[in-house]
């Protein structure tokens, strides 16, 4: 390339010199500046009266009634709101919260007996009119709120003020769970906007919000005037980090207390804790459509599934036959996780074969990225085994928005039959939040049911006490060994990574319900 | 000059309302945002409501007539997610990615004109061949890998930086080597090529000849030919860094515009999806009318071309 302007041999001039060195000032100037409003947003070193949390995401908003959702209950609950009652996830007992007492007066009427001295973080003082306002907002707004969807669906609840510390709730329907559903509820203040989502809400918690600079941290301080224990921390601060070995780093390198949401290959090393978590993973079978329609194949895909090799060599968990885990209501110990049988799992696929079922079709797993770790692998181990059982079997993995058009009804047309990749977890720690909508007939989630698992389901939902946990077992017990619709694979494991700095025993609530009260200072004492 | 501007800010009206219309109509053929939002055991009635409170029950011809009109007014509709303003959203985090793709650029263009400019004085010699090397790896490397090896070795192991956030100069370190170093491999070759040319050429003879300094020769006459084809080269890289910034972002925790358009695709939240294109867009196609003034003031030609 040649410039005849190039040949002079003094081609910067004082202009263009000026001009350049204006330009790239301007370029410096404009960078240094905006550079410090993104590094001064993000302080570190708040000394040991801190805790330091690194989540998975940041919460979309800290909304009390859409405290069901993981990424905002796992801050919300139980730290910034709480709710009448609580659920002790170890035992499954119901515990006092803001609630005292509650006792049945009808099938359809409840009396609750209001904690005394309350205050929220604004210094107004928590009523009876205050929890009948919250339990409005989360049942009947236009909120959306997530609460409604998860606990209540159809259900149409009524709370009243009675005096200042008796709140009286009615349902349209008898309801033997209704405390339980209110440990869903987080109370807030009739000052509180009923006709939309609120960020940053005011509670009862022992955390008040102190600063939420979003896309960096969220802050919580002490709050002073907590009913309850006081709790260890002075303040906790929360950031987020979306790659796992990022958190788990950051524990190492004493740049965070806790890190939440970690696989095994993250390296979080001596610092990893592992817990039971209740999330159990499953394939739903199609059993609408043939091969599947055939009870045999069911079986056959049961046998041929490798639970112990997934746990040992693909993810963290313990081999289950059921979609509920030990503590919540309808758990069947008896129900075991199905053996790994391959010469089995053969010999059924032969016999329906011959009694010409059509086992040549092909059946696809329709896999979910990251439903869990390794998601994909776990997916392609089923298929080896169920290809050595005599299927044909492809995969086919969908991010999770295309994922959910296979697992809620109406589902999608001219497929054929699939086997869906899923994960269940009884958050609510009662078998009538997984039976409805997972294995009944007309279930959201329910690819087949029959009419006999439908009134054993019906049957528990109406019963309490010891009863209903019979009833919900026995329902297990029937659909694992006579309907067979799932191969549930296993409970699932979580790990987190603690610093030598923080005592805290995880339970199967921590991933949605994580209580800064229960992480305590390794320094001080043991309480 | 100015007859160009006009007639790339008319060429660029097409391609930007291509972007809009297929970032609209796409997103919608992924599936109902009720699936996410709602609980997976809420009643058909409830998702029906979801639909209807949101507008995703119309038809969607009438969703985006709606659109565009809001976007007339410079409303750019509310997050899903975060119940915000999305426009909101968007210019908050715009910002943050401004930054690092600024720094991540100049520090690229500044090292690939030193050391394209050193390995091409002298040909296949020493300082040639690693320079060449030492590019033609950093060009390759895929910058998730170099991400998560940064912390392994710098933070966890040497504990030299921290392994993420924006706090102090030293959290800047790792994000903007990981987005520097593939537009300053790419750089350096593009660089080096232009620049053996140019010092080959006849007015760089005639420049030596006349008792220029070295100095001069390399940077005042060979660089300034030499620039065309790194410029371009290097608007196409800064475009691309929007690619680069979604994998620095999410591993490093950096609240940029990168990060906040991959979450919102795939939590389906349509108006800040489509804020955040629209802005992206109107930035690229400003950096090539920038790029486009740049080539005017390097090469009298382009200007005659344009006055022409």
């Amino acid at each position: 390339m040649t410039d005849p302007g190039s040949v002079r041999t003094r081609s910067t001039t004082p202009i263009r010199r000026g001009r350049t060195a204006g330009a790239l000032a301007s370029v410096g100037v404009l960078l240094a500046v905006s550079g410090c409003s993104v590094a001064g947003g993000d302080p570190i070193g708040e000394g040991p009266g801190t805790l330091r949390v690194v989540l998975p995401e940041e919460p979309p908003t800290l909304e009390p009634c859409d405290a069901s959702l993981t990424a905002t209950g796992r801050v919300t609950r139980a730290n910034i709101t709480e709710a009448l009652t609580e659920r002790d996830p170890s035992t499954g007992r119901l515990e006092q919260a803001l609630a005292t007492k509650w006792t049945r007066n009808s099938p359809t009427s409840w009396t609750f007996t209001l904690r005394e001295g309350v205050k929220f973080h604004d210094d107004s003082p928590f009523t009876a009119e205050a929890a009948a306002f919250s339990i409005k907002r989360a049942t009947d707004s236009d909120i959306d709120c997530n609460v409604d969807g998860y606990i209540f669906t159809d259900s149409k609840i009524t709370a009243k003020a009675v005096d200042d510390t008796t709140l009286e709730v009615t349902t349209a329907e008898p309801d033997p769970i209704l405390p339980l559903r209110l440990s869903f509820v987080e109370i807030v203040p009739t000052t509180t906007d009923p006709d939309s989502r609120v960020r940053e809400p005011v509670g009862t918690g022992p955390y008040r919000i102190d600063e939420w600079s979003q896309g960096r941290f969220l802050r919580l301080k002490r709050f002073s005037g907590y009913w309850g224990e006081t709790p260890d921390y002075a303040a906790a601060k929360y950031v987020w980090r979306a790659e796992g070995s990022v958190r788990a780093a950051m524990v190492t390198n004493n740049e965070a207390d806790v890190a939440i949401g970690l696989a095994p290959e993250d390296g979080a090393g001596d610092r990893a804790v592992e817990f039971t978590t209740n999330e159990v993973s499953y394939l739903r079978m199609d059993a609408t459509r043939a091969p599947l329609d055939d009870v045999r194949i069911r079986r056959a895909i049961n046998y041929a599934v490798d639970r112990e090799g997934l746990v040992t060599a693909v993810f963290s968990g313990r081999p289950s036959g059921q979609l509920v885990s030990k503590g919540v209501t309808g758990y069947n110990p008896r129900v075991k996780p199905w053996p790994y049988d391959p010469k089995r799992a053969k010999r059924l696929v032969a016999e329906a074969r011959a009694d010409g079922v059509p086992t040549d079709t092909t059946i696809t797993i329709i896999g979910r990225t990251g439903i869990y770790p390794k998601a994909a692998e776990a997916m392609e181990v089923v298929q080896d085994g169920l290809l050595k059982a005599g299927l044909k079997v492809k995969i086919k993995m969908l991010d999770v928005n295309a994922w959910l058009e296979y697992l809620l009804r109406p589902f999608p047309k001219g497929i054929g039959p699939t086997l869906l990749q899923a994960q269940h977890g009884n958050q609510a720690g009662d078998a009538a939040f997984t039976m409805g909508q997972i294995y009944g007939s007309k279930g959201a989630q329910s690819s087949y049911g029959t009419p006999e698992l439908d009134a054993l389901t019906k049957q528990a939902q109406l019963a309490s006490g010891d009863k209903r946990q019979k009833a919900f077992a026995d329902a297990f017990a029937h659909q694992n060994d006579e309907v067979v619709r799932d191969a549930v694979m296993a409970n699932m494991t979580g790990i987190l990574a603690l610093s030598s700095h923080v005592r805290y025993r995880p339970d199967s609530a921590t991933n949605d319900e994580m209580r800064l009260s229960d992480m305590r200072r390794a320094d001080r004492g043991r309480s | 000059m100015f007859t160009m501007l006009r007639r790339r800010a008319v060429s660029s009206v097409i391609p930007l309302l291509v972007v809009v219309l297929g970032v609209f109509f796409l997103a919608r053929l992924t599936g109902d945002p009720a699936n996410l939002y709602l609980p997976l055991s809420a009643t058909p009635e409830m998702r029906a409501e979801f639909s209807a409170r949101n507008g995703f029950d119309q038809p969607l011809v009438n969703q985006f007539g709606d659109y565009l009109v809001q976007v007339a007014h410079l409303d750019f509709g509310e997050s899903l997610r975060t119940a915000q303003s999305a426009s909101g959203a968007v210019l908050r985090a715009f910002p943050a990615t401004l930054q690092l793709a600024g720094w991540t650029m100049l520090l690229a263009i500044v090292g690939a004109v030193v050391i394209g400019s050193l390995a091409a004085y002298r040909p296949n010699s020493a300082t040639d061949r690693i320079a060449s090397f030492l590019s033609s790896t950093a060009a390759s490397v895929p910058d998730f890998w170099f991400a998560i090896m940064g912390v392994l070795v710098f933070a966890v192991t040497l504990g030299w930086l921290p392994t993420s956030g924006t706090s102090g100069a030293a959290a800047w370190v790792l994000p903007v080597t990981t987005l520097l170093i593939r537009p300053f491999g790419v750089l350096v070759q593009v660089v080096r090529g232009a620049m053996v040319s140019a010092l080959s050429a006849p007015y760089v003879k005639v420049a030596r000849s006349k008792g220029a300094n070295e100095v001069r020769v390399v940077f005042g006459h060979a660089l300034r030919n030499a620039a065309a084809p790194a410029l371009t080269v290097a608007g196409d890289l800064a475009v691309g860094l929007v690619n680069g910034a979604v994998v620095v972002e999410t591993i490093f925790g950096w609240p940029g515009i990168g990060k906040l358009m991959i979450d919102s695709v795939l939590q389906r939240d349509f108006a800040v999806l489509q804020a955040a294109v629209l802005l992206t867009a109107l930035v690229i196609f400003a950096l090539n009318i920038l790029v486009d003034i740049c080539h005017a003031i390097l090469d009298p030609r382009v200007r005659q071309r344009a006055a022409a």
